[in-house]
């Protein structure tokens, strides 16, 4: 039955078009909208029409929208605690084990301390699917392939790749295209399988990797404190009971988009799949230096130890949980 | 092109202070044209470096728009002082003596007040992302100094506004006067004579080489 | 009563017609404006607050770091005489048509934008080079000066192009497939833009005289001075063509090259000197236009106002042909208020998909897109392209750049009912190269 309350319009700043990663908070607008017969209503405004994507944290602080997207490593300095999620060979490829885990990390005191000085709470994780690579040339069997290739990869798996000897190249997602086709990189990460096709990294390149799962990265929908308080209780409970039904439709769209892209990747790319032993090393010589690396950098600004700790331990919870489902 | 140099020396105390605030201007729009020619010497030095030695500039991206900041707005007050910022005159070229310059005026508080509001607020973001630790994506360098430039270059804009409202005042009250320390009317022929010249163009011979076998 | 979003929308874009026809500058105009319609909308803390941000955020940009460095090419061409040899070998070969030097001029201009990415750096370049030539051979300051701010958008077309990389970005589409797509429409255009000059000049003779008498041997010895156009062509395609530099990159690569050029000229401290302070002042005003005018385009954002008016026009039941006009149209309005990159990024999120139902070809539209983002500027109160030539040349007044713009934005016209009549003129040759 219909939610009775005041009218209350509320907007929502995010970067892009609609597409997969949008498929969340679209499902949510769309549920308050319908359960409160128009009187809540959250407008999604796209492509950087109220904030610039790096910019949309500082537009949450000032209260010029009510809910926005950003992702942590935009600006690694204004959200220290979330980068834990950008760390390398966190094993979140799995849907579930993903949306468990960024769940109860959003809970953490140091994450939660992060959004407040930015006088926002969190409200739902964007899922980012794991990264891979796709790369053009000799595809790198093993660990040791790895040397020497020039890659374009960012935070975490920017260091893990700095690790095993490869060439890192800073070049704007705009440009990997040309800069793979015409060989000024060899390789380039990026959330697989949506982003890779989005710009057409598939039409240049002969393989991709499949279960390096290097790393990813937290994007997330805040919501401005102030705002929240505000909202009536019957509405703070429907977007709360809204999340579920969101995460699902977010979960499917990349699951469809998967279902599309990745036989187009298999028919015309060499997949590189890596043993459970090449995995194992991989996270041995390039992860764990990385991790500890990340909690010496952030001693003095908050537990980093703990937040580490409490992200592999939710891992395991979350594993264990999902395995035993199926 | 401008000719700066026309506001020699005289005018008194308003013409000295203008005079002051031109070199100071000159040399912050110097800053940002020497940054341009780095900006090229970085790219260049990004290709070859990854070309030859497979050692691309660690951050390249990072830097680039860190340093944007400073060559996008140290040369603000400079362009204003040219009378460089685009306008339509349609309407203000068929306006003579206190009515060319009331409107001049009102141009100018019209940005002293929108100045003000962006010194004050750039203000704001710039000290966000030092209180926070605001860095970029790749190599993390901190993010407040190139922030922090937009409010210094636009104070030193609201400077030259100031500047500006007292000369147009001063010819407000006296409209025969010779304009000084504002942004001046050129001498159209003087000017595209000049052009010509810089353009390469025997300006002796007439423009066109050709000129009198043509037609 | 309340002021709706809607009527927010509107006053805020009256007032910043009658201030821009009032003689303020454009950045104060559309920034203040922008302030006030935010604040009326979203109250002074967060309005002012939000508007604090967009000069640095929206100006600080790798992709738009390629702006100075073209301006800056520009700038250090006009000392290493590329421009002008450029220009010279095109006056001797076309200058005997009516209105021959604006011809050469449109030509010149399709030749330089093969080596530069901005349509304003390319309109300040020749500016520069072809106006005080024009008008010393006794053309009118409205053609002069139109031709350069319309051959100016030629360069959007012809790669490399920055404009098209942000259409294919927004919209997904291939930016290999975009690119190739765009060399045969350049070429139609700049024909459009001849017949047009052609036409004016025999109508009134005044306008632009036949500049006659070259002799072949003088035509053919004019080549050789394209020998360096031809080779930083060639260098920066290499560069981007064996993957040496990234098209931005080879923005930089670009630069230098015309530096040493201009080097070996002779070019000496003071040159440089003004040269780079000329590079800061239009880079400045550049910059200082588009940080000002995404102010006002941010306020349009809180009030809604381009996304309801795509919503209304794509709802419309009629045929496709004549919504695909109805959308130019739309275009053409928020053109003449708005910046070609922010009336992209405000429209294209609702309109490219209802034109993909329509079922029109993605790579076409988005050279209509980019068509139609030159004619943004070229028409008033807003146009870059006529503001850059307004600034370089100070004593030619706007409206008289707007006035000489007109003819050529008719060509424009002209050229897109080309490509609306016969698509194939700009899918055929990316369909051949790339399948
Ligand atoms: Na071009
Ligand atoms: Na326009």
């Amino acid at each position: 039955q219909t939610i009775d309350g005041p009218k209350v319009e509320w907007n929502f700043s995010t970067w892009g078009k609609k597409r997969a990663f949008t498929a969340g908070i679209e499902k949510v607008a769309e549920i308050v909208s319908q359960r409160t017969a128009g009187k809540f209503t959250i407008k999604i405004h796209y492509a950087e029409a109220l904030s610039k994507d790096k910019e949309n944290l500082d537009g949450i602080k000032i209260g010029a929208f009510e809910m926005a997207d950003f992702c942590n490593f935009y600006h690694p300095g204004k959200n220290p605690a979330y980068m834990v999620l950008s760390l390398p060979f966190l094993s979140l490829a799995d849907w579930n084990v993903s949306k468990d885990v960024r769940e109860a990390m959003l809970k953490h005191p140091a994450f939660v301390a992060d959004m407040a000085q930015w006088n926002a709470q969190a409200y739902m994780s964007g899922l980012l699917p794991q990264y891979e690579f796709l790369g053009k040339g000799k595809p790198p069997a093993t660990i040791e392939d790895w040397k020497g290739l020039r890659v374009r990869a960012g935070g975490g798996i920017g260091d893990a790749m700095r690790v095993l000897g490869a060439v890192l190249s800073t070049v704007p997602a705009t440009e990997v295209y040309t800069a793979i086709e015409r060989g000024t990189v060899d390789a380039a990460s990026f959330p697989f399988t949506y982003a890779h096709a989005a710009y057409q990294v598939h039409t240049v390149t002969d393989w991709f990797t499949s279960n390096l799962s290097p790393g990813t990265a937290e994007c997330n929908s805040v919501i401005n404190k102030d705002a929240y308080a505000k909202l009536p209780p019957q509405y703070q409970k429907l977007l709360q009971e809204a999340k579920e039904p969101a995460y699902a439709a977010l979960v499917n769209a990349y699951v469809e988009i998967d279902k599309v892209n990745l036989p187009l990747f298999k028919s015309k790319l060499k997949e590189v799949v890596y043993t459970d032993a090449e995995l194992k090393k991989f996270r041995e010589v390039a992860g764990k230096p990385v991790w500890d690396k990340w909690v010496a950098d952030n001693k003095g600004k908050f537990d980093a130890q703990n937040v580490l700790d409490t992200v592999v331990k939710e891992i395991e919870k979350a594993e264990a949980k999902h395995k035993k489902k199926s | 092109m401008h000719n700066a140099a026309a506001t020699t020396a005289g005018g008194g105390a308003l013409g000295a202070i203008d005079r002051a605030m031109h070199a100071l201007e000159k040399f912050t729009a110097l800053i940002s044209g020497l940054g341009i020619f780095g900006l090229m010497l970085l790219g260049v030095v990004q290709i070859f470096g990854r070309k030859f030695f497979n050692a691309p500039i660690f951050g390249y991206i990072d830097i680039v728009e860190i340093a944007m900041s400073a060559l996008v707005f140290l040369g603000l007050a400079y362009t204003e002082r040219l009378g460089g910022h685009i306008r339509m005159e349609l309407i203000v070229t068929h306006l003579r003596g206190r009515w060319q310059w009331m409107f001049e005026l009102i141009g100018v508080i019209l940005g002293l007040i929108i100045v003000a509001v962006l010194i004050f607020y750039s203000w704001e973001h710039a000290m966000r992302a030092y209180r926070s630790g605001d860095s970029t994506i790749d190599a993390q360098y901190v993010l407040w100094p190139s922030k922090m430039i937009v409010p210094v270059s636009l104070a030193l804009l609201s400077l030259r506004l100031m500047i500006s409202l007292w000369g147009y005042l001063r010819l407000l009250s006296d409209p025969d006067a010779a304009p000084i320390a504002v942004p001046e009317v050129i001498d159209v022929e003087e000017q595209a004579l000049r052009d010509a010249e810089a353009a390469g163009v025997d300006v002796e011979r007439g423009i066109a080489p050709d000129g009198g076998r043509s037609g | 009563m309340e002021l709706t979003k809607d009527a927010i929308g509107l006053i805020g874009c009256l007032a910043l017609i009658v201030l821009v026809f009032a003689g303020v500058r454009v950045y104060i105009a559309a920034a203040l404006v922008g302030l006030a319609g935010i604040v009326a909308i979203i109250g002074w803390k967060a309005g002012a607050g939000i508007v604090g941000t967009i000069p640095h955020s929206k100006s600080v940009n790798y992709t738009l770091s390629v702006l100075p460095l073209f301006i800056l090419i520009g700038y250090l061409a006009y000392h290493a005489g590329i421009t002008q040899s450029l220009f010279d070998a095109a006056k001797k070969w076309m200058g005997w048509m009516p209105g021959g030097l604006a011809i050469a001029t449109v030509f010149a201009v399709a030749a330089f934008s093969a080596v530069s990415g901005a349509s304003t750096a390319a309109a300040a370049v020749f500016a520069r080079v072809a106006i005080p030539e024009m008008l010393k051979a006794g053309y009118a300051k409205r053609l002069a000066a139109g031709v350069v701010s319309a051959g100016g958008t030629l360069d959007a077309l012809i790669p490399p192009s920055v404009i098209m990389v942000v259409y294919a970005i927004i919209v997904e589409a291939s930016v290999g497939k975009l690119i190739i797509a765009g060399f045969l429409p350049g070429l139609i255009s700049a024909l459009c833009y001849t017949l047009i000059i052609v036409v004016w000049s025999v109508i009134d003779p005044t306008v632009g005289r036949p500049i006659r008498g070259f002799t072949w041997g003088e035509r053919f010895a004019s080549l050789p001075g394209t020998v360096p156009v031809i080779g930083v062509i060639v260098i920066i395609f290499s560069a981007m063509y064996y993957g040496w530099a990234t098209p931005t990159e080879a923005g930089a690569l670009g630069a230098f090259v015309v530096y040493v050029l201009a080097l070996f000229k002779g070019m000496r401290w003071k040159p440089f000197n003004d040269a780079l302070l000329e590079t800061a002042k239009l880079t400045v005003m550049i910059f200082a236009i588009i940080w000002g005018i995404l102010i006002f385009v941010r306020f349009l954002g809180f009030a809604g106002v381009p996304e309801k008016f795509s919503e209304w026009v794509v709802s419309l039941p009629l045929p496709r042909v004549i919504i695909m006009i109805g959308i130019l149209g739309v275009y053409l309005i928020l053109g003449c208020f708005m910046d070609a990159i922010g009336m992209m990024l405000l429209t294209l999120p609702v309109v490219y998909p209802a034109v993909i139902k329509l079922g029109y070809d993605p790579i076409w539209f988005g050279i209509i897109v980019v068509k139609m983002a030159g004619v943004c500027l070229l028409t008033p109160p807003i146009g870059l392209n006529c503001f850059v030539v307004a600034a370089v040349r100070p004593d030619i007044p706007l409206s008289t750049v707007f006035r000489g713009a007109l003819p050529f934005v008719i060509a424009d016209f002209l050229a897109i009912a080309i490509f609306l009549a016969w698509p194939e003129s700009i899918t055929w040759l990316p369909d051949q190269i790339m399948k």
